[in-house]
């Protein structure tokens, strides 16, 4: 391993892919808990994402509509849980840590179900095609930068740009201005007759499906298969981003950025370096989480509310 | 700064209008005698409840999957408690639970949430593998004893960083023990790949310990000892927090940290105490997989038994004690769904659907049921 | 009560009248906030609602807002019955209402938190619009605030500013102000009379929850007073009377002030000495610099400040849970800057935070848990005998008359003046170890009904009496004058003055308090 190794355009073509399941889930997170609500389900939720995308794409192996469809089963998946995790937190207004890692077994549970349902038991794991890489005409020649910018397939580019609907909804509409106003102070929001049940509601929807599809880029784009520890802890990753980019859309896509380099670099790595045991390497990204939240946390302005169940007639 | 209600309880937040859910002055409600009979049985009929609901949510999944519930659920049972090797086996599950339970229970006291017991319990686990290792060949009256403390200071170890963390920088030991649980696992998986592989086995598997670091059996059929160390330390803990001028300080600090501070109870201090004793308790349960289960090193020694601890300890309300049920519980459902995975190839998560399923319909029962002190129990935040 | 109403001759064209609550009732778990209200206010008119606290005026303007739901009674607004469900109800019939404790959102801008209840589209914004609506109220109204700063860098004044520009905002037509003046300066108060005036010109009817009567009385046009959750009875203003209206609040009770200063000798002894002292810089909490204070036995020391001025932070100073960067603090001889909180309760340092749920008791456990909260750090048997406390809790129950099923019960059951009575009881057991014991008391009568508050005054002055020394910190002044020696004033986290009981200028103090003395 040389210092140019760590800046070789394959290596950080290949930051670009790990980042973009990073990425959808911290923004689907994000937009929970700018509402407010702490979803701590969220590997699970990736988990079950997966299992359901690839599910679809096992069942329905080469048909066309495929990636379609198993786009929309992972989103529906996380959809489903998240509606539970709404009618607990947001409804009957149950504590989000408990609920959160009830519905983190749950899922997690219902993944492995899934696929056995679907899949069977199997002496070696089935796999599907990953998406193939498409070059950009014209741009992905140039050098190194086509290699790391324009040879990716199509819904890594909507992941990426996934970042501008998210942040334009949340800091540009009067959408985004209610959301947020629910997740500082759901107490501000109702009495000026905004329907913060509706609205927690409608977010951790909204969220749980983009974390949903979070989870269709590991059988899509990523592995090719599913298995338990195919999301392997990314699903927490997602929520520190969330804290690293302090509850900022942009800064999730640099924390996403930063976080694929370092998981990327043990996958390049892991079968080249014989300096470094390839399980020092795979530490990097939750050590470097940890560390993160040392240098962040305090200065972290977290939404007001978040993690707070609101009920109007309470007094305090 | 983020504010998490970091009690943990099975209770919504929030709700509670203390000076409305009071009586005015000279009217209040029913004597406690009689309240409290009707919260018994009130609790009854919710965990009665949790489990029918998820007997019926489990049956229309093992349908799913082509299998016949009750014939499922028989095996279930008879796998786990049919016969004293079967017990022997569910007790040896048992003990890993009841202790990462009783561990996180134990920090919940105090307002803490301990989701690192998987990592702490891989900690134990490689400090206790490493000092059988350095001790091969002495006496066991020596190397056993020396193992399981080696396995307790490998738990705590784990557990130091989130509560020194949680204490100089205000980190929420949420996020930290998750993260390490990580952490330990590549730990445990280099060693086990890496140092102190067996290269006959060529999985994620460490050579065995010596004879002399292995816990005695109890029962038969692989029964270990381990559950008798668990119960009188679980007992322990219950008796401290209950008896104690310490333990009634700790659960100050869960039940209002302001309060407690003008109380004179230091903060930091019950914070490190909770999450490192809590750490310390969970390390014991890997030096008793490995001393009495698996005799080595192995990846997978306790399967998410880290979130599976939150959720018994969620059941058993934050009660050391009220985990000994809640984890023998669980124990009957891991070992009885081990038995499936053979006979149906029910995959080995899927244990957890049912659990988590029963936890959920606790919490929702609990939260339907609404009342006075279920509101008001956890509302002061930190 | 109903009769009183009409007793006192208030006749009511129906033409006219905006808003018109009858036979409304609340109840919260066995608390029966109100009982069988009737209210009514004319369109164009400022309409005071008066009562002591906990005399249910909150509650009833939250059924008209519709934050709380009645359990009986009907809302008409002129003369069309309609359905408070919740405050998107209020919102849609022109209703809005401003908190006591503000209801914005502190990491959004002024503007943002107008907007958010104005603009009704969903996925546009029409921003330069909003801000030609919002300067045109604002200056009519003279409400000249910042729009781009975010309000938690607001003056609590100006952040008053934004909260009723913000239900302006909605369109509101009967606009409620729940205690407006509770944190605002003199002066303050008197600019925001005179909007007050100019809304009820331009139209709008303006209902002001008050308790203190005095400024009130110049402002209304007709007041409506409840006691104990009941309409006492409505009455013009240019008919009332001081005396009257206030024996309407507080009833047979009479005596309109429980506070009168302890007749102790003040001993020479000094109990709680502070020299030059300074809190560590905190970016979260008033700074204190430079405090000087000096309590002696048996003497009643007052801290006057408007909220928010390092009245919370210098309880902790002292208590020890905030840290001293300079000075030195000395219990009696004893110099305890350095000491934890601990070992100052163990010194005699008593304490009554002041958020007595927050900082006070433990809501989930038994009773005598939260008595011995704090209390434990001076019991000299060194474990933990349940058995114990729970006797001496319910000794104490006995002694102090506290309302409460038995030391076992959960301690969130007790109404907040019961709870102050634990408190109470509490710091006097700390207090009252003997050596030179001070208690700091904060704000220790908010909230309290008479009764409370005179058991409250009645034992600051009985420690006194004992030889111990008080701090009384409180944002009433009245209390202050009349129950204190001395009264220092607090203001930006300095000490700007102080009064001795034979000087005691009114006057003078409050404008200490904003910062304009000498």
């Amino acid at each position: 391993m040389t210092p140019t190794d760590l800046v070789d355009a394959n290596l950080l073509r290949t930051m670009i892919v790990v980042a973009t399941p990073l990425l959808v889930a911290a923004l689907g997170e994000l937009v929970l808990e700018r509402a407010g609500i702490l979803n701590l389900a969220i590997e699970g939720m990736v988990t079950l994402g997966a299992a359901a995308a690839f599910v679809v794409l096992f069942a329905m192996a080469g048909l066309t509509g495929g990636v379609a469809l198993s786009l929309l089963s992972a989103a529906t998946a996380a959809t489903v849980v998240g509606l539970v995790l709404a009618y607990l937190c947001v409804g009957l207004r149950a504590n989000q840590i408990t609920v959160g890692l009830g519905l983190l077994i749950f899922s997690l549970g219902a993944a492995s179900l899934l696929y056995r349902a679907v899949v069977g038991v199997t002496t070696s794991p089935p796999r599907v095609p990953t998406l193939t890489p498409e070059a950009v005409p014209g741009l992905a020649e140039i050098p190194y930068l086509g290699t790391v910018l324009f040879r990716h397939n199509l819904f890594v580019y909507a992941a990426l740009l996934l970042v501008v609907p998210v942040w334009w909804l949340l800091f540009r509409t009067p959408l985004g201005l209610r959301i947020r106003a629910t997740g500082e102070n759901p107490k501000s929001a109702d009495s000026l007759g905004l329907p913060v049940q509706r609205i927690r509601y409608g977010a951790v929807l909204a969220g749980s499906a983009l974390i949903g599809l979070a989870g269709a880029f590991f059988p899509l784009v990523l592995t090719g298969g599913w298995s338990e520890s195919t999301v392997g802890g990314r699903g927490w990753l997602a929520l520190m981003l969330v804290i690293f980019g302090r509850w900022r859309p942009w800064q999730v896509v640099a924390g996403a950025l930063l976080f694929a380099y370092v998981d990327a670099v043990g996958f390049v790595f892991a079968a080249t370096s014989r300096l470094i045991p390839v399980q020092f390497l795979q530490m990097l990204p939750y050590v470097l989480a940890i560390a993160v939240l040392v240098q962040v946390y305090q200065r972290a302005q977290a939404p007001a509310a978040l993690a707070k169940p609101y009920d109007r007639e309470a007094r305090y | 700064m983020t504010e998490l209600d970091a009690s943990g309880a099975l209770t919504p937040r929030g709700d509670a209008d203390v000076e409305a859910a009071s009586g005015p002055d000279g009217a209040l409600g029913a004597p406690p005698g009689a309240a409290r009979r009707q919260t018994v049985w009130a609790d009854v009929r919710i965990y009665l409840g949790a489990v029918v609901v998820a007997l019926v949510v489990n049956a229309v999944l093992l349908l799913a999957i082509g299998a016949d519930p009750l014939v499922a659920y028989r095996q279930i049972l008879s796998s786990s408690l049919g016969s004293v090797a079967a017990l022997a086996q569910t007790l040896n599950r048992m003990t890993p639970l009841l202790l990462g339970s009783a561990a996180v229970a134990f920090a919940m006291r105090a307002g803490y949430v301990n989701l690192g017991v998987d990592g702490q319990i891989y900690g134990g686990a490689i400090l206790a593998t490493g000092t059988a290792f350095a001790l091969y060949g002495l006496p066991a009256a020596v190397v056993l004893p020396a193992v399981l403390v080696a396995a307790i200071l490998g738990g705590g170890t784990v557990a130091l960083l989130p509560a020194v963390l949680r204490a100089r920088r205000g980190v929420n030991e949420l996020f930290t023990t998750v993260m390490l649980n990580f952490v330990a696992f590549y730990a445990a998986d280099y060693l086990s790949t890496g140092p102190w592989t067996d290269p006959v086995a060529g999985e994620a598997i460490s050579v065995p310990i010596g004879a002399e670091a292995r816990l005695p059996g109890f029962l038969t059929g692989g029964g270990h000892i381990g559950i008798l160390l668990a119960l009188p330390l679980v007992v322990a803990m219950a008796w401290w927090l209950r008896r104690t001028r310490a333990g009634f300080e700790f659960r100050a600090v869960g039940g209002n940290p302001r309060a407690a501070q003008f109380g004179g109870v230091s903060l930091v201090a019950t914070g490190v105490v909770a999450l490192v004793v809590s750490g310390l308790v969970a390390g014991l349960a890997g030096g008793i997989e490995v001393t009495g289960v698996h005799r080595r090193l192995i990846l997978g020694l306790t399967p998410n038994f880290g979130y599976m601890a939150v959720l018994i300890a969620v059941l058993a309300r934050r009660s050391p004690l009220g985990a000994i049920p809640a984890a023998f519980g669980f124990a009957v459902l891991i070992v009885g769904s081990d038995s499936l995975q053979r006979s149906v190839g029910l995959p080995a998560s899927a244990v957890f659907l049912f659990q988590a399923v029963v936890v959920l319909a606790v919490l929702y029962f609990e939260v339907r049921r609404g009342g006075v002190l279920a509101a008001v129990r956890g509302r002061v935040g930190r | 009560m109903a009769e009183a109403a009409s007793a006192r001759g208030v006749a009511v064209r129906a033409s006219d009248v905006a808003v018109e609550m009858a036979g409304v009732s609340k109840r919260f778990g066995s608390v029966q906030a109100l009982h069988a209200v009737d209210f009514s206010c004319r369109a164009g008119e400022v309409h005071a609602l008066l009562g002591e606290n906990g005399a249910g005026k909150t509650s009833l303007m939250n059924v008209l807002a519709g934050l709380y739901r009645a359990d009986a009674g009907t809302i008409r607004l002129h003369g069309r019955v309609v359905e408070m469900r919740s405050p998107r109800d209020a919102i849609a019939h022109d209703i809005g209402m401003v908190h006591q404790h503000f209801e914005l959102v502190q990491a959004f801008s002024a503007f943002e938190n107008i907007v958010l209840g104005a603009e009704k589209r969903v996925w546009s914004m029409d921003a330069d619009r909003h801000r030609g609506a919002i300067a045109k109220l604002a200056r009519r109204y003279g409400f000249d605030v910042d729009l781009d700063r975010h309000v938690r860098d607001l003056e609590i004044g100006d952040q008053q500013k934004v909260e009723i520009l913000r239900i302006l905002a909605t369109g509101a037509r009967v606009l409620i102000l729940d205690e407006p003046t509770t944190h605002l300066t003199p002066i303050e108060v008197e600019r925001l009379f005179g909007s007050v005036r100019e809304f009820a010109r331009s139209g709008l009817t303006v209902i002001l929850i008050a308790h203190k009567l005095r400024e009130i009385l110049a402002v209304a046009d007709r007041l409506t007073v409840l006691r104990r959750g009941r309409l006492v009875g409505t009455l013009d203003a240019a008919d009332a009377d001081e005396p009257g209206v206030v024996e309407m609040m507080i009833g047979e009770r009479g005596a309109l002030g429980t506070a009168s200063c302890p007749r102790t000798v003040v001993g020479p002894g000094t109990v709680l000495a502070v020299r030059g002292a300074a809190s560590a810089e905190d970016q979260r909490a008033v700074d204190l610099a430079d405090v000087d204070l000096t309590v002696r036995s048996g003497e009643l020391v007052g801290v006057a400040g408007v909220a928010g001025n390092g009245q919370k932070e210098l309880v902790e100073l002292l208590c020890g849970l905030r840290p001293l960067a300079a000075g030195s603090i000395l219990l009696g001889e004893r110099d305890v800057s350095r000491c934890s909180v601990r070992e100052r309760i163990r010194a005699g340092l008593a304490t009554l935070p002041g958020d007595r749920i927050r900082e006070g008791i433990l809501p989930g456990a038994p009773l005598f848990e939260s008595y011995a909260l704090g209390l434990h750090q001076v019991w000299d048997h060194s474990g933990w005998r349940p058995g114990t406390v729970r006797d001496e809790a319910q000794s104490m129950i006995g002694r102090f008359r506290v309302v409460a099923p038995g030391a076992d019960a959960p301690t969130a059951v007790l109404s907040g003046g019961n709870i102050q009575k634990v408190l109470v009881a509490r710091a006097l057991a700390i207090a009252g170890q003997g050596g030179d014991s001070v208690l700091v008391a904060m704000n220790p009568t908010s909230g309290l009904d008479v009764g409370a508050a005179a058991f409250v005054h009645g034992q600051l002055g009985a420690m006194c009496m004992r030889g111990a020394g008080v701090l009384l910190i409180s944002e009433d002044l009245e209390e202050l004058l009349a129950m204190c020696h001395r009264i220092l004033v607090l203001y930006r986290g300095q000490i700007v003055g102080s009064y001795e009981r034979e000087a005691f200028d009114r006057y003078a103090i409050g404008a200490g308090m904003v910062g304009s003395g000498d």
